[in-house]
């Protein structure tokens, strides 16, 4: 036989380094069960190449004799689908959750159904021009009302600021989650260069993908992304239809940049910014200037208890800006109860009390719009909480799909463990077979009889 | 499905979170008593609530307004009813004094008797109710009427009105001018001439115009008190439908606003339990691997 005597030797030297590879893949594995974004690998073990190859001068033998095994690649294992629709849901997250923590917010300034919302507030100030109109020659009653209406302005003042204050932090929230995008899109511009020179080289850089994928799936919750794979194992990345990432540069967007936010936690808040809750503000703010058009427009149509024609009973033009004229605060006689100017008559006080009963907005009241106003606030609310509800459960169980794929199960990784040391370990038994073969032949062939 | 560790640990902190989110809430409305603490709870339900909230607070001030306008009447009822007193005996002193037995000096003491009682009835005319003038219309900060010879009235006419339902607005006040007149016209020029007449021993004007005259005035006194009851009557059944409304509004808040408690202990109780198995759960996913079992050989 034209084989080499210590063939058998490499043969089971190979069987003892594969194993020994295995064994590390699997060591690798467990030592990132708990590594978020880890894809699970594997040593892909395929045959060497058999002795000998085929030809004419081939030596003549039975056929071709396997040489072993050697490790062909390490394997990530992870579905690509199952990516695209975690993150399409994880678009949806990041837009919910933000919504719903706004509008969270928003609602907890409503501060209703309570007793000293807006609502108290005025049902306590319509009740005062009533008491008013039982006793209008009474300064004590008269006192009571102008304290009540500056507590109304008051009311409606802090919920206009509140409101602002929402409004504002949502805009710093929008800047830092830009800034957040442009960190991101940094790192996987870093990443894409790493993986184009590993890939180049025909490696399979897979913890850099790994890293790769977790930033592509935290920069979806922030926003509509879109991924495109290019040459070498990079890809482009655009969000809100602009390009953050292209191959190994990535621009610095600013919010002007993304022009088609549909999705992701940018989008969240720049709705609430610019549409929700400016919404609100302006509803509450035609609630204030109606309130204030229609008391003073009824106000000067009465006589204080001077019986001079009343003057402006609120003063400003907005929820922020509305405010009880000082002069009636420092002297109630001046409200305008009366009338025909007569102290007993409390017929413009009736009058004023009757606002609450028109219909001044559209067809509401002031009280019925702001029962709307509530309740559209409230079943926004709702709404973002039902839509983060469901993103959250659906991410959940599409990352559980994924896990499913590609993360780490112990008992698998120890039975891998204990089926290459079995391998490690017959592959050195069978060396040490060679070894004793070998040995026969050396040292004891030629030495019968001794 | 290949099932790892990390998806079991995902699971049980997703499951945790919602029991405790569940727990949390009946928890608060239970320490409540509110089934609303939010709008966002239930928004339909809470402008029902805001509206009834509206609506009782405007029925609590519509009984302050029927309260004191009872009040209000009741003292002008009183009033005219020691007016009436008074005037009756005036008639009782006329029909005294138009008799032709009566001479020239017992018609000057009925007159100085009627004189006396005019001062009453003015003193009555000056009621106050919590410092206002009663009989002052709309004047209610200037006494109607002084004592002694002078008969002007210083109040006006106008009948002032309070609101006791949504637009719905009743008389509240009699006016001196209307009820007891003044040096020109009324109940007290009635008098005036009856004590001149007395004083001039006219017997045929007593037995004639005066006692007519006075007449007339009882009946004016008794139409406006007629006047003033029926409206206290009206009061009354505004109070009794405020009150009934009240209890109404109130329960549907109730209904609206309110925790069910037996629902929500029951709904706790149920959330705990399932509270509980989920930790025990959570325990034991720190199961056993195939660690424990193969040997270190």
């Amino acid at each position: 036989m034209p084989l080499s005597t210590f063939m058998g030797l490499e043969t089971t030297l190979r069987g003892i380094l594969a194993q020994q590879l295995a064994i590390n893949v699997t060591g690798h594995n467990i030592s990132n069960a708990n590594t978020v974004g880890y894809s699970r690998q594997s040593a892909v073990l395929s045959p060497t190449d058999p002795y000998s190859e085929p030809g004419v001068s081939r030596p003549p033998q039975a056929g071709q004799l396997g040489t072993g095994v050697d490790v062909a690649s390490y394997n990530r294992i992870r579905d690509g689908f199952l990516d695209i629709q975690y993150r399409a849901q994880a678009m949806k997250q990041g837009l919910s959750t933000a919504t719903q923590d706004g509008l969270s917010q928003v609602q907890d300034a409503l501060a209703e159904p309570s007793d000293h919302g807006l609502n108290a507030l005025l049902q306590k100030y319509w009740s005062s021009w009533q008491d008013v109109s039982n006793s209008p020659e009474n300064m004590a009653t008269r006192q009571s009302l102008a304290q009540n209406a500056a507590g109304l302005a008051d009311g409606f003042n802090a919920l206009a600021s509140q409101l602002s204050t929402i409004q504002s932090q949502t805009g710093q929230n929008v800047l830092s989650t830009v800034d957040q995008v442009n960190s991101i899109g940094g790192q996987i511009a870093q990443l894409n260069d790493a993986i184009m020179k590993d890939t180049v080289t025909g490696d399979h850089p897979n913890d850099l993908l790994d890293k790769r994928d977790l930033l592509i799936d935290q920069l979806s919750q922030l926003g509509n992304v879109t991924v495109t794979a290019t040459t070498y194992g990079q890809v482009d990345i655009s969000i809100g239809g602009a390009s953050l990432v292209s191959g190994a540069t990535a621009a610095t967007l600013a919010e002007s940049n993304m022009t088609s936010l549909t999705s992701g936690k940018l989008a969240g808040l720049i709705t609430l910014r610019d549409t929700t809750i400016p919404g609100y503000q302006s509803q509450l703010d035609t609630l204030a200037s109606t309130l204030i058009t229609a008391t003073n427009t009824q106000h000067a149509a009465g006589f204080d208890l001077n019986g001079t024609a009343g003057g402006a009973f609120f003063t400003g033009t907005s929820a922020s800006t509305i405010a009880i004229n000082p002069l009636l605060i420092s002297n109630p006689a001046l409200i305008a109860a009366s009338g025909n100017g007569k102290v007993g008559n409390a017929d413009n006080a009736l009058a004023l009390a009757n606002i609450r009963n028109q219909a001044l907005i559209g067809a509401s009241t002031i009280d019925t719009a702001y029962s709307q106003l509530v309740t559209q606030i409230g079943s926004d609310t709702q709404q973002a909480q039902r839509d983060s509800d469901t993103a959250n459960l659906l991410t959940g169980s599409i990352d559980d799909r994924r896990q499913s794929v590609s993360g780490v199960s112990l008992d698998e990784e120890m039975t891998n463990l204990v089926k290459f040391q079995r391998g490690y370990q017959a592959s050195a038994r069978a060396m040490s077979a060679m070894d004793e073969m070998i040995d026969q032949l050396i040292s004891r062939t030629g030495k019968v009889g001794l | 499905m290949r099932i790892t560790q990390n998806m079991l640990t995902r699971t049980l902190l997703s499951d945790l979170q919602n029991v405790t989110d569940k727990l949390s809430a009946t928890q608060q409305k239970l320490s409540s008593g509110k089934e609303l603490t939010q709008p966002s709870d239930d928004p339909f339900g809470t402008s029902r609530a805001l509206q009834y909230r509206a609506d009782l607070a405007q029925n609590q001030q519509y009984q302050r307004n029927v309260d004191e306008a009872n009040s209000w009447q009741s003292v002008t009822d009183t009033a005219l009813g020691k007016i009436s007193d008074s005037v009756l005996r005036v008639r009782d002193l006329v029909v005294q004094g138009a008799s032709d037995t009566s001479g020239p000096a017992a018609r000057n003491d009925i007159a100085a008797e009627i004189t006396q009682l005019i001062d009453s009835i003015k003193a009555e005319g000056n009621t106050q109710y919590a410092g206002r003038y009663v009989f002052a219309g709309s004047a209610t900060t200037t006494q109607p009427y002084q004592m002694g010879a002078s008969d002007t009235y210083a109040g006006n006419a106008e009948v002032m009105q309070r609101e006791i339902g949504p637009n719905v607005r009743i008389d509240l006040n009699q006016t001196g001018i209307a009820v007891i007149g003044d040096s020109s016209s009324g109940l007290l020029k009635t008098l005036r001439t009856i004590v001149t007449d007395l004083q001039t021993n006219n017997g045929a004007a007593l037995q004639n115009s005066d006692l007519q005259a006075i007449d007339t005035a009882v009946d004016t006194i008794s139409n406006a008190q007629a006047v003033n009851g029926a409206s206290q009557n009206r009061l009354q059944t505004a109070n009794a439908r405020l009150q009934e409304l009240e209890q109404t509004t109130t329960q549907l808040l109730s209904n609206t606003e309110d925790a069910d408690m037996a629902k929500t202990l029951v709904d706790f109780s149920t959330q705990q339990a399932v509270y509980q198995s989920a930790l025990r759960a959570g325990a034991q996913i720190i199961q056993p691997s195939l660690m424990d079992f193969l040997s270190s050989n």
